[in-house]
């Protein structure tokens, strides 16, 4: 596949990102509420919707890097 | 009169209409305050983001159900497509009439491009249901263009509504459509590399393997693939959501698109008189063809990864 082709997987990106974080959040306040330990597991559910948003962009990424930006291998 | 003198007059006369269009529309009326007649007065907008029930069926667990008005759009374009269907196959002719060239052109065109994404093999497989995606998108934007769509008025227990409006404009059609696309994508992976297709997602060997060395006394060793494992098990979970994630973009980026389309030219019925609306109209007409081709070729990017063999790219991580 041409770089351009491998890159509209990323088309999904941002919805991927803000959900990561959306429900990190709401998970923690979910949890907060449960447990009365608010603020804390709102922050522990902030960072972790973070860590899994960065993360995936990243594992996304990985096969254009690995490549020097020429897509997937060349089959 | 020569060609140019004539293309000045004509856009002269298009600038005139669009003055005297926005000077007794509702923004004129309401800048300048004219006398004008009660005919062209409009009334206030009123924008709905469900889709209204056209015939009600029942209820079901205290939700109404029945035929929305998008729901009859859906069935219009489908009816469409099998007519023009039925007419090009019927009349298809070695030497091809306009019409039946412009459709094989169309498909050719679509058919090159899912062999080129996907390959000779893959691409065959995909073509059918890309071209019904693509195909139902584009006409379902387009016929909602045409008059009569929005403004034809049924009589339900609700007051008056739109008979015929945009499925697009309906969150579920996008959401089915995502749906489609997702079950599309998936069983392709599966058909292609059986139970190996899950192996992305739950990548927990190397997890698995150091929890054995460790049991086996290689300590060092086994912290290690621990640790990696972990990350490998991290990663297959985040594409695990990422993948489901794809429903929710593929859903809102067409119903986000069609919705503030149909809102555009509403508004703008209401803003200005007739001629301006041209504008949006002839980008609507761009616009669903944009979406329907990137709904298409988006699902055939996802399927075409996922019917690919993911072996040995799992273990980039720490290379």
């Amino acid at each position: 596949m041409k770089p351009w082709q491998v890159a509209a997987g990323f088309s999904g990106i941002g919805f991927y990102i803000a959900g990561c974080i959306i429900l990190g959040i709401l998970g923690g306040r979910w949890l907060d509420d449960k447990l009365s330990t608010d603020p804390l597991w709102f922050i522990i559910g902030l960072v972790l919707g973070f860590a899994t948003a960065a993360l995936g962009v990243y594992s996304m990424l990985r096969p254009l890097l690995k490549n020097g930006g020429k897509g997937e291998d060349s089959k | 009169m020569t060609k140019k003198r004539m293309g000045c007059f004509l856009l002269i006369g298009v600038l005139v209409l669009f003055l005297v269009s926005i000077v007794i529309g509702p923004i004129g009326q309401a800048l300048f305050n004219l006398p004008l007649p009660e005919w062209l007065k409009v009334p206030k907008p009123h924008v709905e983001l469900p889709a209204e029930i056209i015939v009600p069926i029942g209820h079901f667990g205290g939700q109404e159900f029945g035929i929305t008005n998008t729901l009859l759009t859906t069935w219009l374009t489908m009816i469409v497509l099998l007519l023009i269907g039925v007419l090009v196959m019927r009349r298809s002719k070695v030497i091809p009439s306009r019409f039946q060239g412009l459709m094989e052109s169309a498909f050719e065109w679509l058919y090159n491009f899912c062999k080129e994404v996907a390959g000779e093999k893959n691409g065959r497989k995909f073509f059918p249901l890309i071209t019904t995606i693509v195909l139902f998108v584009l006409f379902n934007g387009w016929l909602s263009l045409l008059p009569g769509f929005g403004s034809i008025q049924a009589h339900t227990s609700e007051g008056e509504v739109a008979l015929l409006r945009g499925a697009n404009t309906d969150v579920n059609t996008p959401l089915a459509l995502a749906f489609i696309s997702f079950a599309f994508i998936w069983g392709n992976g599966i058909r292609t590399l059986g139970w190996g297709f899950f192996k992305k997602f739950f990548n927990i060997g190397r997890f698995l393997r150091g929890w054995g060395k460790i049991f086996t006394g290689k300590v060092k060793g086994g912290l290690g693939d621990l640790f990696f494992g972990f990350i490998d098990g991290a990663v297959g979970f985040i594409e695990l959501i990422s993948e489901f994630f794809r429903i929710i973009s593929l859903t809102f980026r067409l119903f986000g698109n069609m919705m503030g389309g149909e809102i555009l030219v509403f508004m703008m019925m209401f803003l200005v008189f007739v001629t301006p609306i041209i504008i949006p109209y002839g980008l609507e007409l761009l616009f669903s063809l944009i979406q329907a081709l990137i709904f298409g070729f988006l699902t055939l990017v996802f399927a075409t990864i996922a019917a690919t063999s993911h072996e040995g790219e799992g273990h980039g991580a720490h290379e």
